[in-house]
């Protein structure tokens, strides 16, 4: 009950029964979706929602924490590289994707421990840390993309620069590999399990800290809590999630470059934030999955248009929802549900 | 003659990579540090510049009106960009960060609709002097003392006129400097549109050295951040300046040694460090030493 | 013999495919792989002709390049270029050419095998071919032809419309996978023709093996490729590196200084260089790799300054490299240059102000210039076509005649089936292209080409002052690579062969 409580706690959208029935529903049609769905299209739906942990991350950090990080990307990128060189060495042994996972989250905990340690304890100021974050991500692409000769292999594996490390394995837990249908269900359950962890872990004291901080941090430190530590230990999640999203993806195509780390793609994430809202987790989730949609549907049309209409896409959504289209529009329902209630009183 | 021309040469890089870094911060600076709007359109502001003045220079204006045409439109482009969209991301940085990207993109990819893949470069103006073994661009050396001229009239700007005032007063406290009379918005509209027609300036100042196309822009915005993060809120006049000399001295002799990979990644090492050691930026730790001199003096 | 001579041998036998002797021992090889080809083509084919599609549904032809963002200048054109091959192939038109059956090099059906030019360490007699404008018809190399865009007594490909399926992969590579997986599954396209930079194609590679799509890259690339469902259509490194780093040594002096972009294309591309030039009695003097995001060179022109080469090899790529020109013009530095990718691909010496271009050497296969009566013609119905178009670059052409190629190689296969047309094409493929006769190898899926030095003077007029009409790509040739008969899905890079540090 306790942990169920966790779930349901304000600082997510959604609290009523029809909510969650909502919810339910959306993880069936999810769940079933293969049904309908062919593997192509279970393929790109698993792209979209890959992209979800590292949004969710950035939302924890930005939203809940007040601390923009502008390259989520690079942790996207140690996990994604680790993991090819840990599988791509082990390959044949049937445990070896599974070691190149934890070895790649590892490191981005590690990484964003050391680099967050260096930010949150010498308490550079708030609008730095975007930047320095970005620096650390081009500073990876920068040296990636040199990494084309022979010298730079790993055991087996070679970094192949600029062009990528290809051929890198599929998931797979002991002779069971994931792809097509069962790869779609396995990032399914990993971004449920993710968004569910992220929305306990708002709900949880340690949330309330978190918003704490975010609203004044001067306050919260003088209330008796390490802030230092509580930013680090988000950044850190943050890493992680961001990981989480750089596993999948080179599970999902096989294959990372190191523009994948650059300035174009380093923006990504904190627009699909913004455009959400970055105050709630749910909003953040689904313009993550919008935004992918659109931008694969517009090239797919084929048409030179597609990046004019993303900009403008971004300048009308924050002109109109500042606070990010997703959440002004749940809170616009939120307040006609609460008129409809007030309408009808005796109810309760 | 050898080690002369050695020394002028290593001097003239240190030069150039300075005046580089500092021509394309130029504009962020303002906008970044007076108002807190992280511009992301920056580039853009920048590739505008360099199409203005390659538009202008083949509709045969002599190339130092094109920079001042270049400065002019961009600016008159930023004001309408604070009017329409700006002005109501103050206070909301990252919104402001978001609604900036998507202009770029609008901008950049619009740019290459209308006008296509690429315009027609500008011939690189002035000769080149020999030094020994070595030679220098005379462009270079006046875009050198550009960026010192250009650095020296913000400062006579922000501190020795009324605008500049006022302006220091709106960044400072913008409800304060209501209450006696400034004119907040306006000075906001100036600032934005100043830090915009800058980026043009800088944009049409090194469009002779770049090839002209709607993407252009995104080679800057790395450059300009960095210096700008690295010379820190505390003046950002004088922190840019600082940053713009310090990162250049790290990367000028690695550069030059060790080649241009190696003098990147001790740029971007740089930049870390020096936020490590100083996490105000170079201008705070410029003023805390002027302050301690001043004291114990 | 010197040591020295006894070391050129080897590579002599293998660089230098248009001599006489290498040329031969080279050929055998290609004779080889294609007469095995076409034994088993002749067995496969008469039962494919009864097996012809004949729903009438389109052909289609999958397509994706960047046609917006930052590539997208070279996207449009070759999106261009795919669409007027669609149109002529759709109006019964196709260029000369056809299976190559047993002969291992110019085909029955190319207009003339020519005599190649000698390639030694003393150089050859033959200097300025052309000296632009129209030719006379007397050198021993260059021939004007005559017009090699002839009908195809077909409309379409077998009777069946051709669609052109063209996405936008925005230089984004995920997005590239995305739409590759579209095209195969969705649209079940059968050709696709796609890719720019290596890492596009690279990201995709995986997927066409996959399902095992029949796919073609038509850029010009690093080299070494081998697998059994690409087919390389542009020139790699050893079809442009040799030539002009020989010519740069003979006329300018042995002294190279490198500079190149610091990825996979630049570094190979040097590694090429550095391994070549000892052979035709060039050293390199200084190498220098330049990070993909710098776009400031005053310290790369001053190291060059302090290093006095006798000319210097510019392997630059991307937009931000493209300021390397000015910007040393501005400083005075007129050493000679060579390419391998400037004006063909990019037109830097119609969007720079001259004499940023001024003696730059580049070994192409194509570029708008080449003054042929088929080009000529060839650029024409380009223009009538896209009027507003600037130029025509290498990898345009490349696409055009390789779409072309594809749809006479269907014809013959009479089917649009993909392992059938795998097939056809493994027969040896010779095609004339606006830049001369091309090529395909079966065994290695890559093409020869005919190379020309381009030379841009002073005024940015372009001449071209020597040509060799057909440089095979060898070198996965040398390896081993035989895809007819083991299909491999790989790519191979210098370090593999140890060839590449035994001089250097």
């Amino acid at each position: 009950m306790k942990y169920l409580a966790l779930l349901t706690g304000p600082e997510d959208i959604g609290q009523s029964r029809l909510f969650w029935i909502v919810f339910v529903l959306l993880v069936l049609n999810f769940v079933l979706g293969p049904l309908w769905m062919s593997e192509f299209e279970a393929s790109n739906v698993s792209y979209y929602l890959l992209n979800l942990p590292m949004a969710l991350g950035l939302c924890l950090l930005w939203g809940y924490c007040g601390v923009l990080s502008f390259g989520q990307v690079a942790y996207f990128g140690i996990a994604g590289y680790l993991y090819g060189i840990i599988a791509g060495n082990m390959r044949g042994d049937p445990w070896g994707p599974l070691l190149g996972e934890v070895g790649g989250l590892a490191a981005c905990a590690v990484v964003s421990a050391i680099f967050g340690y260096f930010m949150f304890y010498a308490r550079v100021q708030r609008w730095i840390v975007p930047i320095l974050t970005l620096v650390l991500a081009l500073l990876l692409e920068t040296f990636l993309g040199q990494t084309a000769g022979y010298q730079w292999r790993v055991g087996s594996v070679q970094l192949g620069g600029y062009n990528g490390m290809t051929g890198i394995p599929w998931f797979q837990l002991g002779d069971f590999t994931f792809f097509g249908y069962s790869f779609y269900y396995y990032v399914v359950l990993l971004v449920l399990v993710s968004y569910l962890g992220c929305r306990a872990l708002v709900n949880s004291h340690h949330g309330k800290v978190m918003l704490a901080m975010r609203e004044d941090p001067l306050r919260t430190e003088l209330l008796g809590y390490d802030i230092r530590a509580r930013q680090l230990a988000v950044f850190v999640i943050a890493g992680v999630l961001a990981g989480l999203s750089g596993l999948l993806y080179v599970q999902w195509g096989n294959y990372i470059t190191p523009s994948q780390l650059g300035l174009v793609q380093a923006a990504l994430p904190v627009i699909w934030v913004a455009v959400g809202g970055r105050s709630k987790l749910l909003a953040v989730a689904i313009s993550a999955y919008a935004l992918n949609w659109i931008t694969y549907s517009l090239s797919s049309a084929g048409n030179q248009y597609a990046l004019v209409i993303i900009g403008g896409l971004l300048v009308v959504v924050m002109l109109f929802f500042p606070d990010g289209i997703v959440v002004t529009l749940a809170r616009n329902m939120n307040r006609q549900a609460l008129t409809r209630l007030l309408r009808r009183p005796g109810r309760s | 003659m050898e080690e002369f021309g050695l020394v002028i040469s290593v001097v003239y890089q240190f030069g150039t990579n300075a005046a580089f870094l500092l021509l394309c911060a130029l504009g962020l600076i303002v906008i970044l540090g007076m108002m807190n709007i992280i511009n992301l359109a920056h580039g853009e502001l920048m590739m505008m510049g360099a199409y203005t003045a390659s538009l202008s220079y083949q509709a045969g204006l002599p190339f130092p009106v094109c920079v001042a045409v270049s400065f002019l439109v961009v600016g008159f482009v930023g004001a309408v960009f604070e009017r329409l969209v700006v002005r109501r991301f103050y206070g909301r940085e990252l919104s402001a960060l978001v609604v900036t990207w998507g202009i770029s993109l609008l901008l950049s990819q619009g740019t290459l609709m209308v006008f296509g893949p690429f315009l027609p470069s500008i011939p690189i103006p002035g000769g080149s002097l020999d030094v020994g073994a070595y030679s220098l661009s005379v462009y270079w050396l006046i875009l050198i003392a550009v960026s010192i001229a250009v650095v020296v009239a913000l400062a006579w700007l922000y501190n020795r006129t009324t605008f500049g005032l006022h302006a220091r007063a709106t960044m400072q406290d913008a409800a304060m400097a209501r209450a006696l009379g400034v004119n907040t918005g306006r000075i906001y509209m100036l600032t934005f549109s100043l830090g915009a027609g800058l980026a043009g300036f800088s944009g049409a100042l090194l469009a002779p050295t770049a090839s002209i196309m709607p993407f252009m822009g995104q080679q800057f915005v790395a450059p300009a951040f960095i210096t700008v993060v690295v010379g820190g809120a505390a003046n950002v006049i004088a922190g840019a300046v600082g940053s713009s000399v310090l990162l250049s001295l790290v990367r000028t002799p690695v550069g030059f040694y060790l080649g241009a990979f190696l003098g990147l990644v001790a740029l971007l090492l740089a930049a870390l460090i020096i936020i490590r050691l100083m996490p105000n930026g170079v201008s705070a730790a410029l003023l805390r030493w002027s302050d301690r001199r001043a004291q114990s003096g | 013999m010197s040591k020295r001579d006894s070391q050129t041998d080897v590579p002599q036998d293998a660089t230098t495919p248009t001599t006489e002797d290498a040329g031969l021992s080279i050929g055998r090889r290609g004779f080889l792989a294609g007469s095995a080809a076409a034994v088993s083509a002749a067995t496969v084919l008469p039962n494919l002709k009864t097996a012809k599609a004949q729903d009438g549904s389109p052909v289609k032809i999958g397509f994706i390049e960047d046609e917006s963002g930052n590539l997208s200048v070279y996207g449009i054109q070759k999106l261009h270029a795919a669409q007027l091959a669609v149109k002529e192939i759709n109006e019964g038109k196709t260029l000369k050419g056809g299976a190559n059956i047993g002969t291992g090099g110019y085909g029955p059906l190319a207009s003339y095998a020519a005599n190649a030019p000698t390639i030694s360490k003393e150089g050859v007699a033959l200097d300025i071919v052309n000296a632009g404008g129209d030719m006379s018809g007397d050198a021993t190399v260059f021939v004007e032809d005559d017009d090699v865009f002839v009908d195809s007594g077909d409309q379409g490909i077998l009777g069946r419309e051709v669609d052109l399926v063209s996405v936008d992969g925005q230089s984004n590579n995920a997005l590239w996978q995305q739409l590759t997986r579209r095209l195969i599954q969705e649209d079940e396209v059968d050709v696709l023709v796609a890719g720019f930079a290596s890492a596009e194609r690279e990201a995709i590679r995986p997927i066409v093996d996959q399902f095992n799509q029949l796919y073609f890259y038509t850029n010009q690339y690093e080299g070494g490729v081998a697998d059994a469902n690409t087919f390389c259509t542009g020139p790699v490194c050893e079809q442009q590196v040799i030539p002009v780093v020989q010519y740069m040594v003979e006329k300018f002096g042995p002294r190279c200084y490198t500079i190149a972009a610091d990825y996979n294309f630049g570094q190979l591309t040097a590694a090429w260089t550095k391994a070549f030039a000892p052979l035709v009695g060039g050293e390199i003097i200084g190498e220098e790799f330049v990070p993909l995001s710098v776009s400031e060179f005053s310290q790369v022109i001053a190291r060059i300054q302090q290093a006095k080469p006798d000319w210097v090899m510019t392997l630059l790529v991307c937009q931000n490299h493209h300021n390397y020109y000015p910007q040393a013009a501005a400083a005075g530095l007129s050493y000679p240059m060579a390419s391998t990718v400037n004006m063909a691909q990019g037109y830097e010496h119609k969007r720079f102000p001259p004499p940023s271009l001024n003696q730059m050497h580049n070994a192409i296969q194509y570029q708008l210039e080449v003054p042929t009566a088929r080009n000529r013609a060839f650029v024409k119905r380009w223009m009538d076509m896209f009027p507003e178009d600037e130029y025509i670059g290498e990898m345009a052409q490349n696409t055009y005649f390789t779409v072309h190629m594809y749809a006479q190689a269907a014809r013959l296969a009479g089917t649009t089936d993909q392992e059938t047309v795998k097939r056809a094409l493994e027969l040896g493929w010779a095609i004339e292209a606006p830049e001369g006769a091309v090529f395909l190898e079966p065994g290695t899926h890559h093409c020869a080409h005919y190379i020309r030095l381009a030379v841009c003077d002073e005024n940015h007029d372009v001449y071209f002052v020597r040509e060799w009409p057909m440089i095979q790509a060898w070198w996965l040739q040398r390896l081993g690579v035989n895809l007819v008969r083991n299909p491999e899905y790989k790519q191979y890079v210098p370090d593999e062969d140890p060839f590449f540090s035994m001089f250097g």
